[in-house]
C-alpha cells in the first residue's frame, strides 16, 4: 500500500527555523560565552581564552564605584518607571478619550498619536533635537512667554531631571500608543449591549468608565504594564540618537542596554566582554518577564486547536 | 494579541470591507459638551507632536533657521535643490554629488525591501504551520516564538556582530573576495540580521489572518484534490492577502527605518537616510551641518510613513462610510 | 464507482468518543443517507470518509481496499460541505474549475467540463460571479458542481440543503435524487432531517451518540425501528411510546392504561414469553390512531382525555393523556376537531403496534434474531450500550 507524505510541516518552518537559529540562538549563546572571556576590540581570537566571572566581578565593581555606571543604573530605574507610567496611564487616557469622542476625530487622534511610533528613529530623533536643543523650539517658546531670560541647555545643564524627562518624553510618545490601541480595541470588544444597558440603568459616563470598561479590562492593563516594562527596559535606538546628537547628557541618557551597546560598539570603550556580562543581566530579567507575559496572555487560548488529521 | 491587535485597533477593523451600508448608531456615551472637552483636551496634548512634524517640514522648505512653525521665514525649495544636488553640507567644504544622494535612497531601500522580503518569506510559511499543522512540540515552539521577541536585541547584537566579523574576515582574507563581494555581504547580513529580529512577532501577526479561514475552505481544496503545498498557495495565499500586506508594510518600515544596524554593519560609504542624519548630527558635525538640508533629508526619509497614513486613512474613512458611521 | 465499507471504526477527540464501532457497507451506486440528530457524529463520519480525520481504529474500504492512511487528496471522494466552503476569492468558474487545474487537464477540456456540469446543474449564466454574490441555493449549487466535476468515485453531502429555505429545499431534493440516478455515482448524505432521508435515500443509517442504531430501506427504519431511539426519532411527530405491563393469561398479553389489550400472535408472543419481561413499551405511529367516540373493534382502544388540539391544515394533531397521565398523539382529519377534556378512545390496529424491552430498548422482535450477525448489532447490543453510556 502507497504511503504518501504530505510535506511536513518542517518544510514550512524550515527558512524561518534557519534564521531564528543562526541569528537568535548561536548569537546568544555567543553574547553569554562572551560575557566569560576577555574579548575586546573584537578580536574574537580572544574566545578562546576562559575568564571565569571576571567580567561580572568588573561589572558589579563599576556599578558600586564608577559614578557615571551608577548613573546608568538610577537612569535605568527613573527611566523605566517614568516611561511606564506614561505608557500605560497615558494609554489608558488616549483610549478612553478616543473611545467617548465622535468616530471621526477619534480615528484622526488615533492616527496622529501612531504616527511617532512609524517615524524612523533618525526623523524622529531630529524632531526633538529641534525641538529640545538651545536654539531650539521649546527655548524659543519659553523666551516668549518670558519664564526664562536665556537659552536654556535642558538635556546637558539640567541634571538630573532635564535628561530624564527629555527621554522619557521622547520614548513616551513613541510607547504611548501601544497601551492606547489596545485599550481602545479591548473597549471596542465589550459588546455594545453592556453599555445600553448601562445607560439603561442610569450610569453616566464617571460609572461606565469606572464601573464597566476598566474592569472588564483589567487584563489587558496587566499584559500592557509587563509588556511595557520588558519593552522599556529593552529599548535603546531612541535613546543611542539622543545620547549620541548631545540633546541629553550621556549618562543621564543611558539605560543600561544603552550602556550595554555603548560598551561594546562605543568609540570610546571597545570592551564586548565587559558588554556581554551587562547584556546577560538583561536577558535573565528579560526571560522572567517574557514567560510572566506568557502566563498573562492566555496562551493556550491564542494558540488554537488544530482540526482534521491530514 | 499583539500585532494583529494592533492593527485591529488602529484600523477599527480587519474584516473585509462590504460596500453594503447597514445603519448603526452610535452610543451617546458622553454628552456633547463633554466631547468637545474631550476633543480639545486631547488637541492640547497633541500640540507637541503637531508643532514639531509642521516645523519639519516647513523647515526644509524655509530660507533661514527658524526654531518655532511661528517664525517668519521665506518660502525657497533652495534646500530642496541643495540636497538634490548632493550639497549635503554646503558650509563644510565635504564634497557630495547627486549620485551619492541616488545612492543613500537606493541603499534605504534596499534595506527595507529586503527586510520586507526575508520577513514575508520565512515567517507566512511558518505561521501557516503554527496555524494549520498538528506536530509535536508546536505550543512550545509557538511560547518560545514569544519570548524572543521580548528578547533584549542588545544582547543578540553583540553575538551577531561577532558572527559578522568571523565570516567577513574569512570571505575576505580566507577567499579573497573582491569588494564589490564583500560590500554585498555586508548589505545581505544586515538584510538577514535585521529581518530575523522580526520574525517572532511577524509569524504571530499572520498566524492570526491564517486562524480566520474557515477549516472547511482548505479541506475543500484538499478533497478536490490539492496537496498541502498547492492549499497554501493556491488557496490560503490569497486568503490572507489583507495580511500579507499588513507584514509587507510592516516589515518594509522597519528595514526603512533601521538605524543601529545600518551604523554598525554598513560601511561609511554605503550610507542610508538613517546613517546621513545621523552623521549630520552626532558627535561634532553639529558645528558643520546646515539643518535646513538637514530637514529635507528627514522629509524624503518620511515618505513612507506618510504614504502609510495617507493609504490607512483612505481604507479607514472607506471602512467608516461603509458602516454608515455619521460624519 | 466504488463500494464504501466502515468496518470497527472508531473516533476519538482527546477523552470524548464522537464515533463509536461503526460497521456499515454503501453499496454501490446507491443513495444512502446517515440520518442522526444535531451532534450525533455524522460530519465526523464524513470525514472520516472523506480523509479529513483518521479513524482512531478500525478501517475504511473503497471497493475493498484500505483507505484509511490516505490523505483527502488521494481519495476522489467529491464533497459538499455543510457551509458549502467556496474558495471567496474565486469566482464559480475558478471554483469549479479547481479540481480540474489542480489534476493539471488541459484548459480545452476543462472548459468543456466546467461548462457541461454547469448546465446541468443551471448555473451556466452565473459562471463569473464571486461566490457572495450568489444567494444560498445558488451556493450550494455551485459547491455540487464543484464536487461532481471531477467525476468522483464517492458523493459525500453533508447537510447541503439545511441553509436553504423550504421551497427551494424541496425543489433541490428533487434535482438531486434525480441527479444521482443519472449518474450512479455512491453518493452518501448526511442530515439530520427525517423528511430528507427519507424521500431520498436508498439506505438509511440511524445515528446516535456516535452509535449506528439501525441501518435499512426507508420503509423499514420507519415501519420497524430497531430500537426506541429511533421509533422516537423518525416520524413527525415520532411514534408515540407508551409503557405497558406484561399480564400472563396464560398467553402473554401487553396492557396499556385506559383498558387497552394487545395480545400479540406467534412468533411475538413466544418472544416475548421467553424473554420474560413484566413491562414493555409499546410504540405507535401518531397516524395510525383511530381516534373516536367509542372503541373499535378489533382495535386496541384505549380511555383518554383530550389535553391540545394543534390545527395543522391539512389535519389536527391531537394530544391526548392517558389514565395515568402518559402522553399519546393523534393525527386526525381536520373535520374531527375535539374539545380539552373530551374523552375520546385511541384506537390502534394491532399490526401496527410495535414491543420494545424497556431495559435494552431493543424492538424485542429483533432481540432473538441473532443479533451478533447482523453487520450493526454491535452498536445496538445492550452490554455494549450500557458500556458505551458508562464511558459518556
Ligand atoms: N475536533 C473535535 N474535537 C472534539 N470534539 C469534536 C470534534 N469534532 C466534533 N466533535 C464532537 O463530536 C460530536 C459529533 O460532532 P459532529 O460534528 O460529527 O456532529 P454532527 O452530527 O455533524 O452534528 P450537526 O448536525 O450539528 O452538524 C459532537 O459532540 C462534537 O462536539
Ligand atoms: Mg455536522
Amino acid at each position: 500500500m502507497p504511503r504518501p507524505r504530505l510535506p511536513p510541516p518542517a518544510l514550512f518552518l524550515s527558512l524561518a527555523a534557519f534564521l531564528v537559529l543562526v541569528f537568535y540562538m548561536v548569537p546568544l549563546i555567543l553574547t553569554l560565552w562572551a560575557s566569560l572571556t576577555p574579548v575586546r576590540n573584537w578580536d574574537i581570537a580572544q574566545l578562546r581564552q576562559f575568564v571565569g566571572a571576571e567580567n561580572y566581578r568588573r561589572l558589579f565593581h563599576l556599578i558600586r564605584f564608577d559614578p557615571d555606571v551608577s548613573t546608568v543604573v538610577k537612569t535605568t530605574i527613573v527611566f523605566v518607571a517614568g516611561t511606564l507610567t506614561v505608557n500605560v496611564l497615558g494609554g489608558l487616557l488616549l483610549a478612553l478619550a478616543a473611545f467617548i469622542i465622535e468616530e471621526r476625530a477619534s480615528l484622526g487622534f488615533r492616527l496622529l498619536w501612531f504616527l511617532p511610533r512609524m517615524t524612523p528613529v533618525a526623523v524622529f530623533g531630529l524632531l526633538w533635537y529641534y525641538f529640545f536643543y538651545p536654539q531650539g523650539t521649546l527655548n524659543a517658546i519659553l523666551l516668549k512667554l518670558h519664564l526664562i531670560s536665556h537659552p536654556v541647555n535642558w538635556g546637558q545643564d539640567v541634571l538630573p531631571w532635564g535628561p530624564w524627562s527629555i527621554i522619557i518624553f521622547v520614548n513616551g510618545l513613541v510607547g504611548v500608543s501601544y497601551g492606547m490601541i489596545i485599550f481602545y480595541s479591548a473597549f471596542k470588544a465589550i459588546p455594545k449591549d453592556i453599555y445600553r444597558a448601562a445607560l439603561v440603568d442610569g450610569a453616566r459616563l464617571r460609572d461606565l468608565v469606572f464601573r464597566i470598561m476598566l474592569p472588564l479590562t483589567r487584563w489587558h492593563l496587566i499584559f500592557v504594564t509587563v509588556w511595557q516594562l520588558l519593552s522599556l527596559l529593552t529599548t535603546y535606538a531612541h535613546l543611542f540618537v539622543l545620547v549620541e546628537w548631545g540633546v541629553v547628557e550621556k549618562w543621564h541618557g543611558m539605560t543600561w542596554a544603552l550602556y550595554v551597546f555603548e560598551t561594546a560598539f562605543g568609540s570610546a570603550v571597545n570592551d564586548q566582554a565587559l558588554a556581554s556580562a551587562a547584556a546577560t543581566l538583561l536577558v535573565v530579567v528579560g526571560i522572567g518577564l517574557g514567560l510572566l507575559t506568557l502566563r498573562l496572555m492566555g496562551f493556550e487560548r491564542e494558540l488554537g486547536a488544530i482540526r482534521g488529521e491530514l | 494579541m499583539q500585532g494583529e491587535g494592533l492593527l485591529a485597533g488602529l484600523l477599527g477593523s480587519l474584516k473585509p470591507r462590504r460596500r453594503r451600508r447597514q445603519p448603526t448608531e452610535e452610543l451617546p456615551l458622553a454628552s456633547r459638551a463633554v466631547s468637545y472637552t474631550v476633543i480639545a483636551a486631547l488637541l492640547a496634548a497633541s500640540l507637541p507632536i503637531i508643532l514639531s512634524y509642521t516645523l519639519l517640514v516647513e523647515l526644509s522648505f524655509s530660507a533661514s533657521f527658524i526654531a518655532t512653525p511661528f517664525e517668519k521665514t521665506s518660502f525657497t525649495l533652495e534646500n530642496w535643490r541643495l540636497f538634490f544636488q548632493g550639497r549635503l553640507a554646503p558650509t563644510a567644504a565635504q564634497i557630495y554629488t547627486p549620485s551619492y544622494i541616488r545612492r543613500m535612497i537606493l541603499d534605504t531601500l534596499i534595506v527595507a525591501l529586503g527586510v520586507m522580503g526575508v520577513v514575508v518569506a520565512s515567517a507566512t510559511p511558518a505561521a501557516y504551520a503554527f496555524s494549520r499543522m498538528n506536530f509535536r512540540g508546536r505550543g512550545a515552539l509557538m511560547r518560545f516564538l514569544i519570548l524572543l521577541h521580548a528578547f533584549p536585541g542588545v544582547a543578540l547584537i553583540i553575538g551577531v556582530y561577532a558572527i559578522y566579523v568571523y565570516t567577513y574576515r574569512r570571505l575576505a582574507l580566507g577567499l579573497h573576495a573582491g569588494e564589490a563581494a564583500l560590500l554585498a555581504y555586508a548589505f545581505l547580513y544586515v538584510i538577514v540580521a535585521r529581518a530575523s529580529l522580526e520574525i517572532p512577532m511577524s509569524t504571530w501577526l499572520m498566524k492570526g489572518f491564517f486562524d480566520r479561514i474557515p477549516w472547511e475552505v482548505e479541506w475543500a481544496a484538499l478533497v478536490d484534490g490539492a496537496s498541502r503545498l498547492r492549499v497554501f498557495t493556491r488557496i490560503m495565499l490569497p486568503l490572507v492577502k489583507p495580511g500579507l500586506a499588513a507584514l509587507s508594510i510592516f516589515s518594509f518600515m522597519a528595514g526603512w527605518e533601521e538605524l543601529i544596524y545600518v551604523v554598525v554593519f554598513l560601511p561609511s560609504k554605503a550610507p542610508t537616510l538613517a546613517s546621513y542624519i545621523h552623521s549630520q548630527l552626532s558627535g561634532g558635525a553639529i558645528e558643520t551641518a546646515y539643518l535646513p538640508v538637514v530637514a529635507a533629508a528627514a522629509v524624503v526619509y518620511l515618505i513612507p510613513t506618510i504614504l502609510f497614513f495617507v493609504f490607512t486613512q483612505s481604507l479607514l474613512v472607506e471602512a467608516a462610510e461603509g458602516a454608515g458611521v455619521k460624519a | 464507482m466504488v463500494e464504501v465499507e466502515l468496518r470497527g471504526v472508531w473516533k476519538r477527540f482527546g477523552d470524548f468518543v464522537a464515533v463509536k464501532n461503526v460497521n456499515l457497507r454503501f453499496p454501490d451506486g446507491k443513495f444512502s443517507s446517515i440520518l442522526g440528530p444535531s451532534g450525533s457524529g455524522k460530519t465526523t463520519l464524513l470525514y472520516l470518509i472523506a480523509g479529513i480525520y483518521k479513524p482512531s481504529r478500525g478501517e475504511i474500504l473503497f471497493d475493498g481496499e484500505d483507505v484509511s492512511r490516505l490523505p483527502p487528496n488521494k481519495r476522489n471522494v467529491g464533497l459538499v460541505f455543510q457551509n458549502y466552503a467556496l474558495y471567496p476569492h474565486m469566482t464559480v468558474f475558478e471554483n469549479i474549475a479547481f479540481p480540474l487545474t489542480i489534476k493539471g487537464l488541459p484548459r480545452g477540456e476543462i472548459e468543456e467540463r466546467v461548462h457541461s456540469v454547469a448546465r446541468m446543474l443551471h448555473i451556466d449564466e452565473l459562471l463569473d460571479r464571486y461566490p457572495h454574490q450568489l444567494s444560498g441555493g445558488q451556493q450550494q449549487r455551485v459547491a455540487l458542481a464543484r464536487a461532481l466535476v471531477k467525476e468522483p468515485a464517492v458523493l459525500l453531502l453533508d447537510e447541503p440543503l439545511s441553509n436553504l429555505d423550504a421551497l427551494v429545499r424541496l425543489e433541490i431534493r428533487g434535482e438531486l435524487k434525480r441527479l444521482q440516478r443519472r449518474l450512479g455515482i455512491t453518493t452518501i448524505y448526511v442530515t439530520h432531517d427525517q423528511s430528507e432521508a427519507l424521500a431520498m435515500a436508498d439506505l438509511i443509517a440511524v445515528i446516535h451518540r456516535g452509535e449506528i442504531q439501525q441501518v435499512g430501506s426507508p420503509e423499514d427504519v420507519y415501519r420497524r425501528p430497531r430500537n426506541l431511539f429511533v421509533a422516537g426519532f423518525i416520524g413527525m411527530p415520532p411514534a408515540n411510546l407508551v409503557k405497558a405491563a406484561v399480564t400472563r393469561t396464560p398467553t402473554p398479553c401487553v396492557v396499556i392504561a385506559g383498558g387497552g389489550e394487545y395480545c400479540p400472535g406467534e412468533p411475538l408472543a413466544s418472544k416475548l414469553e421467553a424473554l420474560g419481561l413484566e413491562a414493555v413499551v409499546a410504540a405507535f405511529r401518531p397516524e395510525d390512531v383511530v381516534l373516536g367516540e367509542h372503541p373499535m373493534e378489533d382495535y386496541v382502544s384505549m380511555e383518554a382525555e383530550v389535553y391540545v388540539v394543534e390545527t395543522l391544515g391539512r389535519e389536527n394533531l391531537v394530544t391526548l393523556r392517558l389514565p395515568d397521565g402518559q402522553a399519546v398523539k393523534a393525527i386526525t382529519s381536520p373535520l374531527l376537531n375535539p374539545r380539552p377534556g373530551d374523552k375520546m378512545y385511541v384506537n390502534v390496529e394491532p399490526s401496527k403496534i410495535l414491543l420494545y424491552d424497556p431495559d435494552t430498548e431493543l424492538n424485542i422482535e429483533a432481540i432473538e434474531a441473532a443479533p451478533a450477525a447482523r453487520p450493526v448489532s454491535l452498536a445496538g447490543s445492550p452490554e455494549r450500550r450500557r458500556a458505551a453510556q458508562e464511558e459518556d
